[in-house]
């Protein structure tokens, strides 16, 4: 069966799903859904991977519309390479969304069933959508509904925010597109593309400048990101996982389409520029997380964050397209991808383990939370693998594509400008505080959340969620493991896309053959091998057999370092030194010593009191104090007294407000405030100053016209 | 002021307020005062007439309560107890600590021993008898209080919250003790925080509360003289010579001279002894190995040295009414202060070393800052008010013994920090060195004590021990049994300000604001 | 900082001979009554003068008790023939020989201390068990903050009430085996506390004690001896019975 079919396959049962849940009663509504969703998913998976493996990319004309040409689709690798993650997101998702309503009821559980499969059919559009026609409908469909989704539950100003940013993003993207396309008339992406190859420089900036940030808006790049922690954190959880796991990528997808697809590359000072919002946005984005009380708040922040990380390895994959270095730009690239992936799997994890927590515990704030491991020991064992991952943890996937990132951009030593290099340099140093932070951060979440004593009553009665939340959570926890523990076989699929973007193999860098040199061409100096033979590298080939397991950079011959590791072996060891561990320990236990439990010193309190445990604002309070010229915290102390001296209250608030909002939104609003008051003092209803404004338009029309 | 001056104008002021006013002696006058003009007498005394609140003793007599109010004046010994009261049913008296902050505790106090209401008291209960073992209603002081009855009322209570007054999103309250440290006394703090620095914090003493003032009813004056020694044993001599003053005031017996020249030399030795502790304890939180080491070699020479003369490291068993128990002879009194100018020598070497430790001074310097006013409104005593320039010292202020004789100076600082207090140790143990120099050339000789006898009285006597002011109030009944000891103790009313100084700090400089109050929990707590 | 090192190595070696060999320097110990003095007391003239019934008139000669003595020295000082007294410090006696650590203890102990309403004189004699002078930590003896790494509970203060929970907290956390030591009159007996309404009879009230050190305080070196004797490293003053056995009786 081909792509084609499957295409179909999903797309009719999305939308017999909407049909159904429309039509069915209420309490089989969320079965339909479930039901629906997956089927539909599945069906998504193999057209996503026939795509990633065809040769040439399938391509299909729809129907003409009158005077404009005909609509099209086409699915090539980086086209099957989102399907793919699109439905391995979906598909856990709409079982928990199921799941979610069933625990959860909500005031419209139809309307956010049909609207949640129209975006599962709209997403898949914009991915395979081949003229602009087609992508804009998609694209403006998906926004819609992911705002109807937020406003489903309770109208939410956030949604607004973020349907206005979205749509301004939007223009800017068709502006971007038309400009590509130029006097040619044909609106196809071939057409595009073509179109693309003779742009002059300053069109290719203005193309560049207008995609990214039209597109930066839907991956919550800086400086448009307000929307994000708003809207996230008011939509509602069961469509959430969906919202963060696949749209956010959509973003993502634009800009390596626009700008890796569709131009040949970006100029230099582009990539420069897409290098630093990247890690720059990581940045604040980890940062913001560290800080956030709101669980929810806290995943967008970090969404952000990851977004980030992943624009990073993009703008170093353009910087290197631009520069000539191909391989090098392929593991850029393979970084960039992979760690989208990664981070599709666990953030949807993660927002299903924080839907499941505030369904059990009522709240979202960590300060409150607290304990909950023993009451919702499943939840909290698969939200650990998330926040292993997420944290960057070996042997989880997270660790990979991080580790992937921080080593392209370590390459950047090749290039000879030296500005570049600190440019590079500067994104390094912020990554790697952003992977600190993101520690931190996780630690906080975790640790506040499940760990410790709990903060309130409905605390200690909390029980862990119902199969349907558990079972999506096990698959997704066990995919952030393999994609962990094999990136040996997920790094050439990921090459299939990138080859196409660079011309050249990531792999051969990445994962190198040479363990079995026999094959098709080892392209490793022999005494490399050699040394590597030396080095114990071929153990891993005895025990288990696969293409290879260590995950390499090379250095070439002017960089002779070599960078080497293997999360397969790491987690090999790591079982087995486990397992030896527990059997000493099991060993010693049984044979000479008797286990006591006793309960935890608290220093001789007679109770040891929620009130007297750390909460997550104390823990963050370092992040805040070494951050204070970032964060700008408005402290507004107030010290109630009776008489002098008998303090009655120390009321304390501190306000952050969000780097963003204070430096873009505020001053924007502020500016559209005024504007718009002028404008309202303009219109004072005299006819005299009317004609005014008439002649004065007229006169700038003559002078507008003569320069022309 | 005069003390007839006083009485004179008191009368005409508060005409209608008094109800008698009378000198008890030369230096003591004493003020009936209704129930219900009470703040704004005590109000007047404190604030227009300048004299300091000392504490406040609360009594049953067989029908009626005595409420006692100390004050004291400066530099001419003159001393005022303003008395009130009520019929043993009126529960309800007026509370003057929202003009006189110092009696907060004092109030307190009495609340939860006595069952007293303070009216205006904004935070009365959970003291001394903490409220989550001990349910309301247990009045241990009062007369007819069966220990029976009150162990019923013995039980957890787990509903009890801590008391918090810190709003603010995220704030928690860290806990430390009662049991913490290596070798703390046992106290319990609520650190109120949102993290990283401390907002306000909450002593939460008598952890070892033994009811002293309870064992002490009913004993004879010697039985209780073990009491007012072993309370608070690293002030000891001061405590057990303040409780002889005030039974010897009552007899009265007269202390032969040389008795009240080796009581200086000893009280002058214990400081010593105890500032160097102090010490020892400041560097220690500093964590500056070398010169806590250096400063306990020096208290512990200090210890033996008392040892050698005394018999016992921390001085008991050698004060008791009429004198001391054991004589000393004067060779000994000048080869121990030659001995102790070797310690106070190389204690100085320690200051100056210390001095030029800048890493030292940073951890000290402009850490646990009381101001002068807030030292007077809290009305601290000892080198923590003197710290702060507030300098109230009892040997100067109200002289008893013979210090009036001697020649020496009240060191004062003006910062109020840390090391304000730290420098103020060392001066203090140089004057006291002075003195004791002066009380070995002079030293009169005789016997060391006089007969003393049992009779039936109250009075109070103020001593300035190492740690501030202490005044002991006692009431011997017609059978010469004690009917009221109370022991006001200097920690008691510099724990009461210990918060002022933690206010918005980091974590790490608690234990050294703690160490350089040099306070006593069992000194406190009683 | 180099002159704090200075100033460290300046001062040599200033510790005790003890336990090694014998320390006689002045003002160590207050000393106690002679527990072995043969003293008749027909009258009950000398034992009438000790408040805490620490010399208790018998038919023979009078019996000394050291869990009362808390030195008022009202039986040696202006009272006649003075009460012979014993101005050494090895006073600690034993519960029994089960109460010495196993032999794997010997070389290092770690003492937790709970201070349950002492005076602050016993607390700051075992404070000076880490200065130059005693310096314990050659010996093998620590001072821990948590007693979940303690192995010995040493007690001072007569136990006020408010300080029982904490106590029994402690106890319970500390892992197996551990030993109790109770220091000072307080904690043997309640000293002067005893008849508080507060205040219980000493340690013993609430949980076995193993070895008790006498004295009000008990000198730096006393609290030395009783460690040493918990770790079999020396011969006990005396193996005597507990104050007050309670619920689950001596070890």
């Amino acid at each position: 069966m081909g792509i084609g079919l499957w295409l179909l396959i999903g797309f009719v049962l999305y939308g017999l799903g909407i049909a159904a849940v429309l039509t069915v009663p209420s309490k089989m509504c969320r079965s339909m859904l479930a039901g629906f969703g997956v089927a539909g998913s599945l069906a998504l998976l193999p057209a996503g991977f026939d795509a990633l493996f065809r040769a040439h990319s399938f391509r299909a004309a729809l129907w003409s519309i009158f005077n404009a040409g005909t609509i099209t689709i086409t699915a090539d690798h980086l086209a099957g390479f989102f399907l793919i993650v699109t439905a391995l997101v979906a598909l856990p998702s709409s079982i928990f969304a199921a799941g979610q309503l069933q625990t959860h009821p909500i005031r419209h559980p139809k309307a956010l069933s049909a609207l949640y499969l129209a975006l599962l059919i709209a997403i898949p559009l914009v991915i395979i959508a081949a003229d602009i026609y087609l992508f804009l409908i998609a694209w403006e469909s998906m926004s819609i509904i992911v705002y109807l989704i937020i406003t489903s539950s309770e109208r939410e100003r956030s949604a607004y925010l973020m349907l206005a940013i979205g749509e301004l993003g939007t223009l800017s993207v068709l502006i971007a597109l038309l400009l590509m396309s130029g006097d040619h008339g044909s609106l196809t992406f071939s057409a595009l593309k073509s179109n693309g190859s003779n742009l002059g420089i300053g069109l290719r900036w203005t193309v560049f400048l207008l995609s990214f940030f039209g597109f930066g808006i839907k991956a919550g790049l800086i400086p448009f990101n307000f929307w994000l922690p708003r809207a996230y954190t008011n939509a509602p959880s069961p469509a959430i996982p969906l919202i963060a796991g696949a749209t956010l990528n959509l973003g993502l997808y634009g800009i390596i389409r626009i700008n890796a697809g569709l131009l040949p590359h970006p100029p230099i000072g582009a990539g420069v520029m897409v290098l630093i919002i990247g890690s720059a946005t990581a940045l604040i984005g980890i940062l913001y997380a560290t800080i956030e009380d709101d669980l929810k708040t806290l995943l967008a922040h970090s969404s952000i964050e990851n977004a980030g990380i992943i624009t990073t390895a993009l703008g170093a994959g353009f910087i290197f397209l631009a520069t000539g270095h191909h391989t090098l730009a392929a593991m850029a690239f393979v970084a960039a991808l992979y760690h989208l992936l990664n981070h599709s799997v666990f953030k949807t994890l993660l927002f299903m383990g924080s839907g499941a927590v505030e369904g059990a515990a009522g709240t979202r704030s960590l300060d409150r939370l607290g304990g909950l491991l023993k009451r919702m020991p499943y939840t909290g064992l698969f939200v650990l693998v998330a926040v292993l991952s997420i944290s960057a943890m070996p042997p989880f996937n997270g660790f990979v594509s991080e580790w992937l990132t921080l080593q392209a951009l370590l390459r950047s030593v090749v290039l000879s400008s030296f500005s570049i290099k600190i440019a590079f340099v500067t994104a390094g140093v912020g990554l790697a505080l952003t992977a600190g932070l993101a520690v931190t951060c996780f630690v906080r979440a975790f640790a506040m959340g499940f760990l410790g004593i709990a903060r309130s009553e409905a605390i200690s009665r909390a029980h862990d969620a119902s199969k349907a939340v558990l079972t999506p959570m096990v698959f997704l926890a066990a995919v952030c493991l393999l994609l962990g523990v094999l990136p040996t076989t997920v790094i050439p699929m990921l090459d299939r896309v990138v080859v196409p973007i660079t011309g050249a193999s990531g792999t051969g860098a990445l994962v190198p053959n040479f363990f079995t040199p026999n094959e098709t061409g080892s392209r490793l100096p022999s005494d490399f091998v050699a040394q590597f033979h030396n080095l114990g590298a071929q153990i891993g080939r005895n025990v288990i057999p696969g293409p290879g397991l260590v995950v390499l950079h090379r250095g070439g011959t002017a960089n002779p370092v070599v960078f080497a590791m293997s999360t397969s072996y790491m987690f090999i060891m790591l079982l087995f030194l486990l397992a030896v561990s527990g059997g000493v320990v099991a060993l010693v236990v049984s044979r000479r010593r008797k286990v006591e439990r006793r309960r935890q010193w608290d220093g001789g309190v007679r109770d040891l009191l929620p009130e007297m445990t750390y909460t997550a604002t104390g823990f963050a309070q370092p992040v805040r104090v070494i951050f204070e010229a970032i964060l700008r915290p408005q402290v507004v102390e107030h010290r109630e007294t009776l008489t002098e001296y008998f303090r009655i209250a120390i009321r304390r608030r501190r306000d952050e407000v969000y780097l963003i909002d204070r430096l873009v939104l505020n001053p924007v609003s502020a500016a559209t405030a005024w504007i718009s008051d002028g404008l309202a003092r303009m219109h004072n209803g005299r006819v005299n100053a009317y004609a005014g404004y008439v002649l004065l338009a007229l006169l700038l029309l003559l002078v507008i016209a003569s320069f022309g | 002021m005069r003390i007839d001056e006083l009485i004179a104008q008191a009368k005409v002021i508060w005409e209608d307020a008094l109800e008698a006013a009378f000198n008890i002696s030369p230096q003591e006058a004493e003020f009936h005062c209704k129930p219900d003009r009470m703040n704004e007498f005590c109000n007047w005394l404190h604030h227009q007439k300048i004299y300091h609140f000392a504490g406040m003793i609360v009594e049953e007599r067989s029908n009626r309560w005595d409420i006692h109010y100390l004050f004291y004046e400066e530099g001419v010994a003159v001393r005022i107890l303003v008395k009130t009261g009520g019929p043993l049913d009126q529960k309800s008296f007026q509370s003057i600590s929202r003009t006189i902050h110092a009696a907060d505790w004092y109030e307190r106090e009495a609340e939860d021993l006595f069952g007293l209401v303070f009216e205006g008291h904004p935070r009365l209960g959970d003291f001394i008898l903490h409220d989550d073992v001990w349910q309301e209603g247990v009045e241990p002081m009062r007369a007819g209080f069966n220990i029976g009855a009150a162990l019923e009322n013995h039980k957890p209570k787990r509903d009890w919250r801590p008391r918090r007054i810190v709003r603010a999103p995220g704030s928690f309250i860290m806990p430390v003790g009662p049991v913490y440290s290596g070798d703390a006394e046992s106290v319990h703090f609520h650190l109120e925080t949102v993290g990283e620095e401390v907002i306000r914090v909450f002593p939460r003493l008598f952890f070892k509360y033994r009811g002293v003032e309870k064992i002490a009813e009913g004993q004879s004056v010697d039985e209780a003289l073990l009491l007012a020694e072993r309370f608070a044993g690293t002030t000891a001599f001061s405590h057990a010579l303040a409780f002889c003053m005030a039974v010897e005031k009552i007899g009265p017996t007269v202390v032969p001279e040389r008795a009240v020249a080796l009581r200086v030399f000893f009280a002058e030795l214990e400081r010593c002894r105890h500032h160097i502790g102090v010490i020892e304890s400041i560097c220690n939180s500093t964590g500056l190995a070398v010169a806590a080491s250096q400063a306990a070699i020096l208290e512990e020479d200090a210890l033996r040295l008392a040892c050698e003369l005394a018999g016992h490291r921390y001085l008991f068993g050698l004060v008791v009414p009429g004198g001391l128990s054991c004589d000393l002879d004067t060779d000994r009194c000048c080869q121990a202060v030659n001995k102790l100018k070797g310690i106070v020598q190389r204690l100085n070497d320690l200051d100056q070393a210390l001095t030029a430790s800048s890493s030292f001074l940073d951890r000290i310097e402009e850490v646990g800052i009381i101001t002068e006013s807030q030292a007077r409104d809290y009305e601290l005593v000892g080198p923590v008010a003197r710290g702060s320039s507030y300098c109230n010292d009892l040997r100067r202020a109200q002289p008893y013994l013979l210090y009036d004789q001697y020649d020496f100076e009240i060191p004062c600082e003006q910062e109020g920090d840390g090391y304000a207090r730290l420098r103020l140790l060392f001066a203090e143990v140089n004057q006291s060195l002075r003195i004791m120099d002066q009380v070995t050339e002079n030293m009169p000789t005789g016997p060391v004590s006089n007969p003393y006898s049992v009779s039936p009285g109250a009075a109070v006597a103020g001593v300035e021990t190492p740690r501030g002011a202490t005044w002991h109030w006692v009431r011997v009944a017609e059978d010469g049994k004690i009917a009221r000891y109370r022991p006001i103790t200097p920690s008691f009313a510099n724990w009461h300000g210990l918060h002022l100084a933690v206010e918005s700090f980091a974590f790490q400089d608690f234990p050294i604001v703690l160490a350089t109050f040099g306070l006593s929990v069992s000194e406190n707590d009683r | 900082m180099n002159k704090w090192i200075e100033k460290g190595l300046r001062t040599g070696v200033v510790t005790t001979p003890y336990p090694k060999g014998r320390d006689e320097a002045a003002g160590i110990s207050p000393g106690l009554p002679d527990a072995g003095a043969e003293v008749q007391d027909d009258n009950n003239t000398i034992a009438s003068r000790c408040p805490t019934d620490a010399l208790q008139p018998t038919d023979g000669p009078i019996k000394v008790d050291q869990r009362r003595c808390i030195h008022c020295f009202r039986c040696v000082r202006n009272a006649g023939e003075p009460f012979p007294w014993d101005s050494g410090f090895e006073w600690a006696s034993l519960m029994s020989e089960a109460s010495v650590f196993p032999p794997s203890f010997r070389r290092s102990l770690h003492i937790r201390v709970i201070d349950a309403g002492d005076c602050g004189a016993c607390l700051n004699e075992v404070k000076l068990l880490n200065n130059p002078y005693y310096n314990m930590h050659r010996l093998g003896f620590f001072i821990t903050p948590t007693p979940r790494q303690a192995d010995v509970l040493l007690v001072i203060g007569p136990v006020a009430d408010h300080m029982k929970i904490p106590l029994l907290k402690a106890y319970e956390a500390m892992p197996d085996p551990k030993r109790v030591m109770a220091v000072g009159v307080c904690a043997l007996s309640g000293g002067v506390f005893r008849s508080g309404f507060i205040v219980g009879s000493g340690v013993s009230d609430l949980i076995p004690v193993d070895v008790e050190v006498p004295g009000c305080p008990p000198p730096p070196l006393a609290i030395l001896h009783g460690l040493l004797v918990l770790a079999g490293r020396s011969e006990p003053h005396q193996f005597i019975e507990p104050a007050n056995p309670v619920e689950g009786g001596v070890r």
